[in-house]
Order: C-alpha cells, then structure tokens, then sequence
C-alpha cells in the first residue's frame, strides 16, 4: 500500500471514528435521544427504535447512549448550558421538578393526544406531578421500577422458607440462607446502601420524606428505624453493604446474587430478566416485606423534551414518545426488561395474554404498586438524595455513626442550605403511602 | 551571539504570539473563569447568583475542603515514599546487564505505560473482598481486610495500586541515576573497607539525591491529580475516604450540579499546585547544579 492510500484509509477511518453516530436518512425530521441504559436494555431500546424508524417516513430518531442516568444528566445539563442539547432524553424521577422550574423542559399538555395517555397512575405521578395538580405535564414516565426482592429459590427451598414478609422474618432468612463458613462463605441478604431502598425503609417504617405541609422531615423516627435495621443486619454479618457507590454498588450486588454469593437481594425490578437469564439457579421475586406498614417508592426515569429544541424535533420526538406508549412496545420493553408496563392499556394487553400467569415473577413489582409512595414535587429532592442523605447512609452503615443523630445533622444540613420552602406546600402528597392507586 | 539578539524589539513577542494565544485560550481564561464563577451560585441552568466568598465559606465549614486536602496528602505522602522506595530497590537489583534483568525491568516498566482503568479493573478483583488476595489472605489463616469496603483501608489499597503502576517510572529514573555512578568510587570505598551498607549510605544515596528530588515532586505531583483509579475503584467512598481534591471537583460539578462550589475547590486546588510546581522547579535546579 502506497503511503498516500495509507493516509486517505486512515482519513477515512478517522472520520468514520468521529462521526460515528448514524447520520438522519435524507428528506426525515431528526431527532436525538440521549439514553441511559446498558447491556440488555439498551439493545431493546434499540431494537425499538429501529422499528419505530422503519414503521414511519418522515421521523428518524438516533439514540445515543450517554453512561448511566447521573453522567447523562451531566451531560444533558452541560449540553442545554451549551444550547446544543438533543430533543429527547430521560431523566431519573427526583430530578424532574428541578430541571421543570429551571424552566428546562417542554411542557407537553398541549401536543396532540396528550390527553389521552392512560398512565398507571402511580408510575405516572398522579396527584403530585401530573393530574390534579395543577402543573402542566413535563415528564412521561418510561423505564418506570420498583424496588422488589430477589431470592435463590434454591437455597430457600433448601431452608424451607418462605419470602420475609416482615423485617423480622429477613432477619431470621438472612441468618438462616447466608453461611460464613466453608470454601464459599455466602451473604445472608445483601442490599445497595442508597436513598431509593432507604426510602422504602422509611415508608415501611410508617414515615415519609417529606410531609404533607412540605416539611422535610426525612421520616422522623421512622427513617432512624430504616437505618437501624441495616446497622443490625451489618454488625451481626447477616448482610453485605456492597463496596462502591452508586450504580456501581448495584452492578456487585447482582453479580454477587448471580455467583451465589448472596442468597437475597434488594434491586430494582428493570433487573428480572437480566437475573432471571443468567442464574443458574430458579429466581424467585418476591415484594418488600413490611414494618408497620407495605411502602415501596418508585423509581427509573422519565421521558423529558427539551424545551430549547428546535420546534419540528420537538413535534418529532412526541411523535415517537406517543409511539412508544402504545400498548404493544410498552408491552415488548415491559416484558424485555422487567420495568412496569406504564400504561393501563399495555396492563389489560398482558392480563388478556395471560402473562402473568406464565410469569408470576413480573407482577411483583405491578402487584406493589399498591403500596407505591409518590414523589412530591420538589426541586430539592435531588440535591436532598445526593448531598445529604446518600453519604450519611453509608457513613452511618460502615462505622456505625448514632442513626439519629446522623439524620438530625441531615435534617439541619438540609433546611440550612436548601430550604424546605422549596418543596410545594399541598401539591406534596410525598409519600402518600397505602393509596390504592391502582384501583383508579 | 549576534545572530540571536532580535532585529526588532518587537520580534520576540510574535515569536511568541502563538504559544502565548493557547495559553490565553486554554489556560488563563479558563482558570480566570473559574475564579470568577466560584463567587456565583450557579447550576448551569439557572441564571448565576452572586454570593461572595460564600462558596469558600461553606466549603471550609462544611469541612469539605480540608477533608478533600488531608485525604489527597495522605494519599500523596504513601505514593511518594512507597514509590521512591520500590523504584530505587528495584533499580539497585536490576543494575545490572543481561537479557533476563532487561525483560524484567521491560516488565515492570509495562504498568506504568498501561491505561489507568485497565489497572484500577484488574486491582479492583483482586481486592474485592471476596477476590484473590482475600482467598491467600485466608489461606494463611489470617482474617483478611475489606481493602475497597472499609474506610480506614480503602485509601491505603488505592495508594498500593498507584504505587504499582508508577514505581516502574520511578525505577527507570534510578536507573540512570545509578548509572550515572562512577563505578571507581565505589571500587575506592570497597578498598578502604566500606561495606554494602556503607557504600549505599556515603555514595549512591547522596549521588542520587537530584534524581529523587525529580522522582519525588513528579510522583508528588501526579499523585495529587489522581482521579481515575478514585473513579474506577470506590468513587470517592467508602464514607468520602478516598474523596481526593480531583474527584471532589468532579463530584461537585457533575454529581451535585454546584458550578460555583467546584470552581472554588478548582481555585484552591490551582493554588496548591502552583506551590507543588515551585518546588519541582526548585528540585530541576537542584539536580541541574548537581550534574
């Protein structure tokens, strides 16, 4: 090869390299999705675009994959600073309110079919983001979880036990499923020490985040008892607090589930399939048991618009948000993944496909919707999730700092640097634990 | 000499216009920018809001700030020390010439030429608490520790891990220094009766002692920009343990979304390392006077 083909190959590598995103076939409105899921999910989110850019002729939508939910908002942040932000990108729950007053997101009560998106009204935010309050709706819930409980269903059936249904009976199942002994010493219980499965606590515990008068009272007694517990669980070896944070502490508990290093764990319901495929052993999902009472938050993202986007991209990418919440993707990504199918009509769809039946792992989390606490609108509760509690968390799992004393310093730090005027007085049904909402 | 006094008085600063333009660019009003913003509270969303020195204030109060700075010291002074010394031990065994001390000198060497994510991956299985070195640990029939888990530990594994791949740089360095010896003193001293010890202490100590100053400040500096293994391994946990001056600026901006915070960590951090350069070039000349 001569040196001037050498130069023109490595040219045209390079820019193949740099350009790497697909480009927009000629005479379609383009439309960039910015995303967040790997693995498994992120290819079926793929495939789902790539059906939905062949169904249609005029819309194309390219999805880009920006690193997990906390680096894409990195990114989505810095890129609307920039004025160079795509159309459409999903956003975790806690920080919709913020990103809605900073005025960055489009509302979408007025596009076309807007009113007639027949959302899960727990995945939807009824009452507090969407419907009966009085905001216009700026986030579609999408990728929408519960956290649920797994178990190895061989080890339990070995123990003869049945799924905990109180904090009591995980005690006494993580003392009796984990074995410090032998050549593969096994965790009892092992559970991501984050906000999202401290707030279960706290729900379980008969607390809430916030109170109703907007209070930020971060569960009273209720969110000591959460911390209490996981303090117990550690000291007496029954549970492993997984190193790393965030999202990487999720990824050692499911890998620690998978090797048979933890015989039951918390995580997010978006894993079932993932840990359903590649077990081997029988999976068994089961709800979080209670304290006082049943409480789960929820969790995942939400679909958001960007409202600095061109105005044909932002038509173009309701366009495909209205497509993805039809019954049949809402279906295919519910049942590919493990989230909650979000819509009435996608729930009916799989009743009368007789999914559940088949499937009794994938109506945990739907069955646990019941108990399904709501998200108050508050533009703090992000800054209130990272800076404040998710720390202390850990601070107080991993040297057993006092619990209470721990949230009274996080309950002090928080009304000094964030107010809790923030938090809307009334729209905040937070936390509005044991509303049967599904029975709307 | 005529010949490089410039014709024009003007001649040496359009020599140096473009080098001058790149640094204005990318480096002065970047740092001025960042000293500007850290007087604001600002989300990048929101318009900014002017709040003094407050960002200091509350970075001060909030202890984040001198915690951020023990922690990168600490980190710092294991790297330096642990680094000088492995380097200059595995220099002095493999002074010598033959294909074998060649292959391993290439090999130890390889660590600090590879990624610092394919380190931080590799050391992350083996310090898992339930990875090899724990298993050997056990087998010995001692309890190992958490290195990534516990807080008092977790900082002292990443030092280990950073001292692996940089010692390789340290010991090249070493090594031409110790070659640098001229071999008639120590043949001098052997006569005079000087021990193994002796000779170590009274000749290649204070010869090497330029090369160490260059060994200690670079491995100084480096250390104190340590971001990667921090972000790979335990994102700046167990409890903040190893949330060093790099990964809090990442934290505040990226994580906390606090513009104004970062930008006062990014001005104190700037300050810290104009010192450490100071001393570096202190060293430069150290070792420059020396040869």
């Amino acid at each position: 090869m001569s040196r001037r083909a050498w130069l023109a190959g490595s040219l045209a590598a390079g820019g193949a390299l740099i350009g790497c995103a697909e480009s927009i076939p000629k005479g379609r409105q383009g439309v960039d999705l910015w995303f967040s899921y790997g693995g498994k999910n992120r290819q079926l989110l793929e495939r789902l675009v790539a059906r939905y850019n062949e169904s249609q002729p005029a819309i194309w939508v390219r999805p880009v994959f920006q690193g997990d939910y906390f680096e894409c908002l990195a990114k989505l942040r810095t890129a609307v600073a920039a004025g160079a932000a795509p159309a459409l990108s999903h956003v975790v729950g806690e920080v919709v309110p913020y990103l809605a007053e900073a005025g960055v997101l489009e509302p979408l009560s007025d596009y076309p079919g807007a009113g007639e998106l027949d959302f899960v009204p727990s995945l939807g935010q009824a009452g507090t983001w969407a419907r009966g309050a009085a905001r216009p709706l700026v986030a579609l819930p999408f990728n929408r979880s519960t956290p649920i409980a797994y178990l190895n269903g061989k080890l339990l059936k070995e123990a003869r036990l049945e799924p905990p249904r109180s904090w009591d009976e995980l005690t006494e199942a993580a003392r009796a499923l984990g074995s410090r002994s032998g050549a593969a010493p096994r965790w009892g219980f092992e559970c991501p020490i984050d906000w999202w499965f401290w707030v279960a606590l706290v729900g379980q515990a008969g607390g809430q985040i916030i109170e109703p008068n907007g209070e930020l009272s971060l569960g009273g007694e209720a969110g000591a008892q959460g911390v209490l517990l996981w303090q117990r669980l550690v000291r007496d070896r029954l549970m492993r607090p997984p190193p790393g944070r965030d999202y990487n502490a999720w990824e050692v508990v499911n890998q620690d589930f998978l090797a048979g290093r933890a015989a039951m764990i918390w995580t997010s319901t978006a894993f079932l399939r993932y840990l359903e495929e590649n077990a081997r052993f029988p999976v068994l999902a089961a709800p979080l048991p209670k304290h006082t009472r049943r409480a789960v938050p929820t969790g995942g993202t939400f679909f958001v618009v960007l409202r600095r986007a061109p105005e044909d991209e932002k038509r173009a990418a309701w366009e495909f948000l209205r497509w993805m919440n039809q019954a049949e993707q809402s279906v295919d990504w519910a049942t590919g993944t493990g989230y909650l199918p979000v819509t009435k009509q996608a729930v009916s769809l799989l009743e009368t496909r007789g999914y559940y039946q088949e499937h009794p792992n994938d109506r945990v989390a739907y069955d646990q919707l019941e108990v399904a606490m709501t998200w108050p609108w508050s533009r703090s509760l992000f800054r209130v999730q990272r800076e404040v509690i998710q720390p202390r968390l850990e601070q107080a799992v991993l040297t057993g700092t006092p619990a209470r004393e721990l949230l009274d310093e996080a309950r002090a730090l928080a009304r000094r640097e964030l107010g809790s005027s923030e938090v809307s007085p009334g729209t905040s049904s937070g936390a509005s634990s044991g509303r049967r909402e599904v029975a709307e | 000499m005529s010949l490089l006094r410039p014709r024009r008085a003007t001649d040496p600063l359009w020599m140096l216009a473009p080098t001058l333009l790149l640094l204005a660019v990318f480096f002065f009003y970047p740092l001025g920018f960042a000293v500007y913003r850290s007087l604001f509270r600002w989300d990048l969303l929101t318009p900014p809001e002017y709040v003094g020195l407050d960002n200091y204030r509350a970075l001060i109060e909030s202890g984040e700030l001198i915690s951020a700075f023990t922690t990168t010291l600490a980190f710092s002074l294991v790297v330096v020390v642990g680094a000088m010394a492995l380097g200059l031990g595995l220099a002095m065994l493999l002074n010598r010439r033959g294909a074998f001390a060649g292959f391993i000198r290439s090999a130890i060497f390889s660590a600090y030429v590879v990624s610092w994510v394919s380190v931080a991956l590799l050391w992350m299985w083996v310090l898992d608490s339930q990875g090899v070195l724990s298993a050997w640990v056990s087998a010995l029939g001692l309890t190992p520790l958490d290195w990534l888990g516990d807080p008092d530990v977790a900082l002292y594994s990443l030092a280990a891990v950073t001292i692996w791949k940089i010692a390789g740089y340290a010991m090249v360095l070493y090594l031409a220094g110790l070659q640098d010896v001229p071999p008639v003193l120590y043949e001098a001293a052997a006569l005079d009766g000087a021990g193994p010890i002796a000779r170590f202490r009274h000749i290649t100590w204070p010869l090497l002692r330029p090369t160490s100053a260059f060994v200690g400040t670079t491995s100084l500096i480096a250390s104190f920009q340590v971001f990667d293994v921090v972000r790979v391994m335990t994102q700046g946990g167990p409890v903040r343990s190893t949330t060093v001056f790099v990964y809090a600026i990442y934290e505040q901006i990226f994580m906390n979304l606090r513009v104004g915070r970062a930008s006062a960590l990014v001005v104190v951090f700037f300050l810290m390392l104009l010192g450490l350069t100071a001393l570096q070039l202190w060293a430069w000349r150290a070792k420059r006077g020396a040869s």
